[in-house]
């Protein structure tokens, strides 16, 4: 029941190093998501509570004079059929739980297909570099989930973006091709999720868009499989144990 | 580090670097989770010996039988939820029959669309709750009209009736039937929902360790 910290806690905050900077930098990602139209979708198959409180920190403001924003708790049933339904490029997913929560690995590894940024919020083992756009995380401690420091985390997310939304002139998103290398129109193998296959080809989702991939090198997939896609070849079936992004 | 207030001057209306604002929102997060932990440990240091006295109540109601009925609105709803499930499915330690009153969509939009959202928890309460039963009710305000009425059927029915509240307990403090308010003393409604789930949070690890001695005893008598 004490609050004491961790050794390699700051024991003012309770935060590891960068976990602000985390929450600063996912709030504004946040934000401009947000300020483009996109909503918030909140998922926590372990504890459905703290995905519902999320939503309704957002929906339903608790200071008078801030403005109502779009946000949805997804319950933990059928999740991953219920997000892809409905979610849309440009979205955000927040998903709180452990770093081996089945449901929510399934859901930050297809977000990149979906176009969904994603944002993962637990304690205890960290879940492994890129697994979602921020990890925003309390190490070494399994009752933060209960004692009030989950909601601490996502009430700072809510307050930050709410800063974010003031400063307009912050809330465009950066350009994607703003230096001498472009991701989008590089070299780099891109997550998909098949939506329909027949025959060599299969049509897929990537970052939200349907394209067409060749299926030469990969041979029969599923619908939901994931593969990575290079220049509409796919070149790599992601198997449901691997929770690594390409 | 300061906890003044931020006001992001360095920001004009144009301007569109983000990288002040990064640095100051971090600054920001830092700030607020120090008043956090500091509202959160001071109301565990300060509310004590009420937290015994609760917990000693809800340990020997639950020993003889008693079921915990949560409830609350909005935030604390959720986080009325979240301690329901603490108590009856926790990670390790003794389960107790507890739910929460916000749980089932058609019960209570039935009861807000025919009686009226006043009514949502204490007609549940009229429909299970026996004496010898718990009720914990949330509310940041301490004033949820909806709370208080649960409250007073609760206590019409035996049961044993516990409030946590935020500013300093609002219309919970002198709620006449109360037997228990556990008060945050927060200026921010977020800061104090944060310390009402320590509390909450406290309430249960201590409910945890009483009924693990009564069990102790009860099998050293039986011998």
């Amino acid at each position: 029941m004490t609050v004491a910290a961790a050794p390699d806690l700051d024991p003012a905050t309770g935060f590891p190093a960068g976990l602000a900077q985390d929450l600063a930098a996912a709030s504004l990602l946040l934000a401009r998501r947000l300020h483009a139209g996109g909503t918030l979708w909140c998922a926590s198959p372990a504890w459905p509570h703290h995905a519902q409180h999320v939503a309704v920190e957002f929906v339903h403001p608790v200071i008078v004079g801030k403005p109502a924003l779009a946000a949805v708790a997804l319950a933990a049933h059928q999740l991953t059929p219920t997000a892809r339904a409905n979610m849309s490029p440009g979205d955000v997913l927040i998903a709180i739980g452990p770093a081996d929560d089945p449901g929510v690995l399934d859901l930050v590894r297809r977000a990149p297909a979906w176009g969904v940024t994603a944002l993962w919020v637990g304690s205890g083992d960290r879940p492994p570099a890129g697994s979602a756009d921020h990890v925003l995380w309390l190490p070494n401690d399994e009752m933060a989930a209960h004692d009030g420091r989950f909601i601490l985390l996502y009430h700072l997310l809510w307050e930050l973006a709410h800063v974010c939304l003031e400063h307009r002139g912050v809330l465009e998103p950066e350009p994607d091709c703003d230096g001498p290398v472009c991701i989008t129109c590089s070299d780099e193998g891109r997550l998909a999720e098949v939506v329909s296959a027949s025959g060599p080809t299969a049509q897929v989702r990537i970052d939200g868009v349907l394209e067409e991939a060749d299926l030469a090198l990969v041979g029969d997939v599923g619908v939901h499989d994931l593969l990575v896609v290079h220049a509409g070849m796919a070149i790599t079936r992601l198997d449901a144990a691997g929770a690594t992004r390409p | 580090m300061t906890t003044g207030s931020f006001l992001y001057p360095m920001l004009e209306d144009g301007e569109r670097d983000p990288a002040a604002l990064l640095a100051d929102l971090a600054r920001s997060a830092e700030a607020k989770a120090v008043e956090s932990a500091q509202l959160r440990s001071t109301t565990l240091a300060d509310r004590a010996q009420d937290l015994s006295r609760v917990a000693a109540a809800m340990a020997s109601a639950i020993s003889a039988g008693g079921r915990l009925f949560t409830f609350g609105n909005g935030g604390s709803a959720t986080d009325a939820a979240g301690l329901a499930a603490l108590f009856a499915s926790p990670a390790a330690g003794r389960a107790v029959p507890a739910r929460s009153l916000v749980a089932d969509t058609a019960v209570l939009t039935a009861l807000a669309n025919d009686v009226g959202v006043e009514v949502v928890f204490a007609r549940q309460l009229m429909a299970h709750a026996r004496a010898g039963d718990i009720a914990v009710g949330l509310s940041t305000s301490g004033g949820s009209a909806n709370v208080l009425r649960a409250f007073t059927e609760g206590r019409r029915r035996g049961m044993l009736t516990v409030g946590l509240a935020g500013y300093s307990g609002g219309a919970m403090a002198t709620c006449p039937e109360l037997d228990y308010c556990l008060a945050v003393d927060g200026q921010s409604v977020h800061r104090t929902q944060e310390a009402q789930s320590a509390l909450a949070h406290a309430l249960w690890e201590l409910v945890q360790d009483l009924l693990g001695k009564l069990t102790r005893l009860d099998s050293e008598e039986n011998r």
